[in-house]
């Protein structure tokens, strides 16, 4: 069972990437080594997170967010604990928790009761995450409405230039999802590995990052852990060492930290030289 | 047959409405039945079901299904806030789960809506650039299918074919109301009825666009003048006597 975009993933397909040649070469150890990712703010937007399953932890706060016609905006904001409505919100919790352990999560959720209007429910999540300072953020969900191309575009800008890295699960359709398809965003599709800190970065983008999402084990409602497969499960991979990073290296700017991606992606091959396995080289 | 353009619209409109679902290549169920028979079939799966956003977007209807516990899965609803076919379709994103059994709760979910106990779960949103129509569910898939490994991407591209061919179907059902709709709005205000249908024609997204840009031209048509509208009408009668089962137009 393999997630879109996955092939470009497969062994044999995936082109060598070419780091930067720099003097001395980024190491995982510098990069994340000792980090936990202490104090950095990482948004979970997806059905809501729950915090009493015990791979999840605490969760620090959050908002869920639902259509209201009478509301400004057409969107209700409540702010304060809510549960995790489907299990899958608790499942990328889980797995970002598993790679930074000290990482404040957040729940925004935007996904509900009804689906009028989830896009304006979706923009208004984005919205609060870049406004409650958030400093990585994970979307397992995208739209493929071309309606929503400004709305998101404006907000993954301004994310952006406000150091925010929005890490997005490619969709499964063939045409452009918003925000996975833009270019600032961390976009992530399910990868083989079962190294949750094996990770692919392909040359031939939409589509830049390859995590494990085949067959991953997550927690689940009611304490519950399942197996599972779905890009919507890569992306959180990504998201927890991205905290990693931003909690060793404060300031970071989302190039900076794709530039670092890059350079420890399982399939980096080394400055000049053939396609040595560099990844190995440098654990 | 009165002359009236107004009398002779509303004729055209009922006679839309009837003709839509009639003219539709398949009926809705039939083309729902082969999609969840051919997905079962190419897939490889103990089981496929296809459940249905209803007009509120709060419940998933199953329709149909193929395969084990098919005759209990029909006329199942769930609501779209829970469950792995609400979170499918809210956010979506296609999820497989390979131990259902893990998670009992959900596991009862799962039973109660497939009407058996699976192993496997795939679901897939059925999603148009539009909107999002539904979900389909794939069961106990083998893992040595013919399709392999790429199973989840290519039941995505058959997922937005079936997507495609439910929205196109749909487009029958309300080729009436668009016209219907149409006529309230003439009727209700004091405008011009071309200029209203043209109207809904802007404002109407997707396909129900191109029935109310067709009423349009129907409005005109029936506004050029005394010996078009006659033969308008020739043809309305003609297309009655047909729909009506009276055999080939005279």
């Amino acid at each position: 069972m393999k997630p879109a975009w996955s092939w470009q993933f497969e062994a044999g397909r995936l082109a060598p990437a070419t780091p930067l040649p720099l003097p001395s070469p980024i190491t995982a150890e510098w990069a994340w080594g000792g980090s936990r990712g202490a104090g950095v703010r990482v948004a979970v937007v997806d059905s809501g997170i729950d915090a009493a399953h015990p791979a999840v932890g605490e969760v620090a706060g959050g908002v869920a967010l639902h259509y209201d016609p009478e509301a400004p905006g057409q969107v209700r904001a409540v702010e304060g604990p809510h549960e995790d409505l489907f299990g899958h919100g608790t499942a990328c919790a889980g797995i970002i928790r598993s790679l930074a352990p000290e990482a404040e999560l957040y729940s925004v959720r935007v996904l509900g009761a009804r689906l009028t209007g989830k896009g304006m429910v979706f923009a208004a999540g984005l919205r609060w995450a870049i406004d409650h300072g958030m400093q990585v953020v994970n979307l397992s969900l995208s739209t493929g409405k071309r309606d929503y191309f400004a709305v998101f575009h404006e907000l993954v800008d301004e994310a952006y230039f406000a150091n925010v890295m929005l890490v997005c699960a490619v969709n499964n359709v063939s045409g452009p999802t918003y925000p996975s398809q833009y270019a600032s965003v961390f976009s992530v599709a399910a990868n083989e590995a079962t190294d949750p800190e094996r990770f692919d970065y392909n040359p031939a983008p939409p589509v830049e990052f390859g995590a494990p999402g085949i067959d991953v084990e997550v927690p689940w409602l009611g304490g519950a852990t399942i197996r599972a497969t779905g890009n919507s499960f890569a992306a959180p991979h990504i998201a927890g060492l991205v905290a990693r990073i931003v909690a060793k290296h404060p300031g970071l700017t989302p190039f900076q930290v794709k530039t670092i991606l890059l350079s420890l992606a399982s399939n980096a091959a080394a400055p000049g030289g053939p396609d040595g396995d560099r990844h190995l080289l440098l654990r | 047959m009165p002359d009236r353009p107004e009398r002779l619209l509303e004729q055209v409109a009922a006679l839309a409405a009837d003709l839509g679902p009639a003219l539709a290549p398949v009926g809705q169920l039939d083309l729902l039945r082969s999609i969840t028979a051919a997905a079962r079939e190419l897939f490889d799966a103990a089981a496929c079901s296809l459940a249905l956003l209803d007009e509120a977007q709060e419940t998933l209807t199953f329709h149909v299904a193929s395969g084990a516990g098919a005759e209990e899965v029909v006329g199942q609803r769930v609501p779209v806030d829970r469950g792995i076919a609400g979170w499918v379709v809210s956010s979506g994103q296609p999820v497989a789960v390979a131990d259902v059994a893990a998670d009992p709760r959900f596991a009862a979910e799962v039973a109660e809506a497939t009407g058996y106990m699976p192993r496997s779960v795939l679901a897939m949103p059925l999603q148009t650039e539009r909107e999002v129509l539904g979900v389909i569910e794939l069961l106990d898939q083998r893992a040595d299918s013919l399709v392999g490994r790429r199973d989840m991407e290519l039941l995505g591209l058959f997922a937005n074919q079936a997507a495609l061919a439910i929205e196109a179907s749909r487009v029958f059902s309300s080729l009436g109301q668009a016209l219907f709709q149409a006529l309230g709005m003439a009727a209700a205000g004091d405008r011009d009825l071309a200029a209203s249908l043209d109207e809904l024609a802007r404002r109407s997204p997707g396909p129900a666009a191109d029935l109310a840009e067709l009423a349009g031209a129907f409005a005109r048509l029936g506004q050029v003048g005394p010996a078009e509208r006659a033969a308008a009408t020739r043809l309305v009668r003609d297309f009655l006597a047909y729909a009506g089962g009276d055999g080939r137009p005279s």
